[in-house]
């Protein structure tokens, strides 16, 4: 890293001035506090006792021989508390804005995870809590607004522009600038300006440091490749950046392809972006020719976002990692896979990139092990398949 | 050439503050922004300040936000800004024009080409609201190469270390930020701000202008009692027509009262 808050060419501070102080407070309470023993043994200590850490590094035989190549592992961050691995962060942010002695915090989300997550820690340390959400996404996350709602928190609806997770940040953004002498704003995933892509990967990182102590107590040798979906991209630089210096093991980025990249109506980043600056980061954006946001689509809401992480913009752009996009129709076709051969409902999230998984495993020797990161439960999405199924 | 400074100091030999309104390119059309741009000079416009909407205006509130909606909805382009000036300019509007927008638009088409087509277009200065001066190397190169001014934002909790890397970049006016929190009409006025005008004084020649909030002509005259050389609003304005746009005539009229009552504040105040 040149300059802070930079990889490489990508990340950066790109805020209005009113946000500057605020910002600028954050990124030095988080650096004490990021050397203080005192904060990472409160942390550790919730990580254990109440968010269920470490999660199950789990070999998936029958998967694994479905598909009839390589050994396929799952890190099991469904079955951290609140159903996904948002917890991590949020219970790392909400601890510092404890310190930081603000009251209350706002928080934007997608599918609804890292709003419950974040409604969670709030009701555990006693914090003031508001989430923004799109109303598209209200209107398919039902059950993680009411969960919200029993937590607590309360749920803004956002009735501007596409009404999704771009637009649930912005207000987000909006209501800190008027707030932050008494509010966090908890991001929940690797974007945003400097310093949050650098302090959420590494609450975050607890999955690949996991990850990486199971897979060699278990298999006894690191794993061939990482498999992760990316929409802001928060799970899978969590599992990814313990290795990045394992140059061996190859890291696989699995992007929201939706209807298809040749359509327009995907969230494929990475994969059919250009280089922009959105939300405060420079990174691979989906926008038109004069700069204007893009609108997107995916059957997950949690992948939703026409940005990305520019970390992930940075390892895509150095050959570190690579990124696929993996359409509906088959994140679909992932998500009935592994409930029928494991007994595991995925988020249509992490189906994604179990269906980008499936996929690698079958060109793989049966000796070759990947990681696949279930990144999140599927409860919250079995009323949206099951009407787009005709089953309701 | 120079507008905005020469512009500050015949204000100043007048003892009047500057008015400097605020619109959107392209709300609802390019021929509503190019009549509406005339209209409000004619009713005594300091300078013009000409919003290039983006998608995600993270610093605007809702009514700035919409007008962007409407604008972009009818499909302008940033090329659109460029021609918008260089039409005002053919029809002989003189005062200075600068150049609100974010800076993904700006970044997307070049910051090179961006300011050259500016500065060739007649423009003046350009204000960036998401570029701070941690960012914006790049464009103050190209700025200066085209002796463009860039006007820069300083904030009620800019510190004075801050306020003092920012004035050392900072050319044409400064923008003082009134409140904490985005763009939109507010009740009453804070002011906390005349502390903050006071900080940029005694620190900069520059001369200020305050925004964010300023919405009636008791405002500006409070604004102005701050010691700040003149007041932008925006929110106000564009509020002020936009539920009349089916009737363009009453709309355009619609905003010269409301203008011309902000003006008089303005140049009523030092007198």
């Amino acid at each position: 890293m040149t300059r802070a808050g930079y990889f490489g060419e990508f990340g950066g501070f790109f805020v209005p001035e009113i946000l500057v102080a605020a910002l600028k407070e954050l990124e030095r309470e988080y650096e004490r506090q990021s050397r203080n023993p005192e904060f990472h043994a409160d942390l550790d200590r919730l990580l254990g006792s109440y968010a269920g850490r470490p999660t199950p590094l789990y070999c998936a035989s029958r998967l694994t021989d479905r598909i009839g190549g390589a050994r396929i592992y799952l890190k099991r961050e469904d079955l951290a508390h609140t159903g996904s691995h948002k917890i991590n962060n949020a219970l790392g942010q909400a601890l510092l804005a404890k310190r930081m002695g603000k009251r209350r915090v706002i928080a934007e989300t997608g599918a609804g995870q890292h709003g419950v997550a974040t409604a969670t820690a709030c009701a555990l340390l006693g914090l003031e809590c508001e989430v923004y959400m799109g109303e598209v996404d209200i209107e398919r996350q039902r059950l993680n607004c009411y969960r919200m709602d029993l937590l607590g928190a309360k749920v803004v609806p956002v009735k501007t522009g596409t009404r999704t997770l771009k637009d649930a940040i912005n207000e987000a953004m909006r209501d800190y600038a008027a707030t932050s002498d008494h509010t966090h704003y908890l991001i929940g995933s690797v974007v945003g300006p400097h310093p949050y892509p650098t302090m959420v990967r590494d609450f975050q990182s607890v999955i690949g440091i996991e990850a990486r102590r199971q897979i060699l107590a278990d298999a006894g040798r690191l794993p061939d490749a990482l498999v992760a979906c990316v929409g802001g991209g928060s799970n899978s630089i969590g599992l990814f950046h313990p290795f990045v210096n394992d140059v061996d093991v190859a890291m696989h980025g699995v992007e929201a392809g939706g209807k298809g990249i040749e359509t327009g109506m995907h969230s494929a980043s990475i994969v059919g972006g250009t280089d922009g600056v959105l939300h405060g980061t420079r990174t691979r954006l989906l926008q038109d020719g004069d700069g204007q946001v893009s609108g997107t689509h995916s059957i997950a809401a949690g992948l939703d976002y026409p940005a990305v992480g520019p970390e992930h913009a940075f390892l895509n752009s150095s050959g570190r990692a690579t990124y696929h996009a993996v359409g509906d129709d088959e994140a679909l076709a992932a998500f009935h896979l592994l409930s029928e051969t494991e007994g595991i409902i995925p988020a249509l999230e992490s189906a994604h990139a179990v269906a980008y998984a499936a996929t690698l495993a079958e060109k793989l020797p049966r000796e070759a092990v990947v990681i696949v990161n279930l990144s999140g439960r599927g409860d919250k999405d079995v009323s949206q398949v099951a009407e787009l199924e005709g089953r309701t | 050439m120079r507008r905005i400074a020469p512009a500050f100091e015949a204000l100043s030999r007048s003892g009047s503050g500057a008015y400097v309104p605020y619109i959107c390119a392209g709300d609802p059309d390019t021929d509503f922004t190019l009549e509406l741009a005339k209209r409000l000079c004619n009713a005594g416009a300091d300078i013009l300040e000409l919003g290039l909407p983006f998608s995600d205006p993270v610093a605007d509130g809702p009514v700035i936000q919409e007008a962007m909606a409407r604008s972009l909805s009818a499909g302008f382009k940033v090329a659109h800004v460029f021609e918008t000036i260089s039409s005002l300019r053919r029809a002989g509007i003189r005062q200075p024009i600068v150049v609100m927008t974010y800076f993904n638009p700006v970044h997307k088409f070049g910051i090179a080409e961006f300011c050259g087509r500016l500065a060739s277009s007649g423009g003046d200065g350009i204000l960036v609201v998401d570029l701070p001066i941690e960012e914006s190397e790049d464009l103050e190169r190209s700025a200066d190469r085209n002796d463009l001014d860039i006007i820069r934002l300083v904030t009620p909790t800019t510190d004075d270390r801050r306020l003092r890397s920012i004035l050392a970049k900072a050319s044409g006016f400064v923008y003082i930020v009134s409140v904490a929190g985005v763009t939109g009409a507010r009740e009453g006025f804070d002011g906390g701000v005349s502390g903050l005008v006071g900080r940029v004084t005694e620190l900069s020649k520059l001369p200020t202008a305050v925004g964010f909030g300023i919405s009636n002509p008791e405002q500006v005259r409070r604004a102005l009692a701050t010691g700040a050389s003149g007041i932008v609003e925006g929110s106000a304005l564009i509020s002020s027509y936009s539920s009349l746009l089916g009737d363009r005539d009453q709309a355009l009229r619609a905003v010269e009262r409301h203008s011309k009552s902000m003006k008089d504040a303005a140049s009523a105040l030092k007198a």
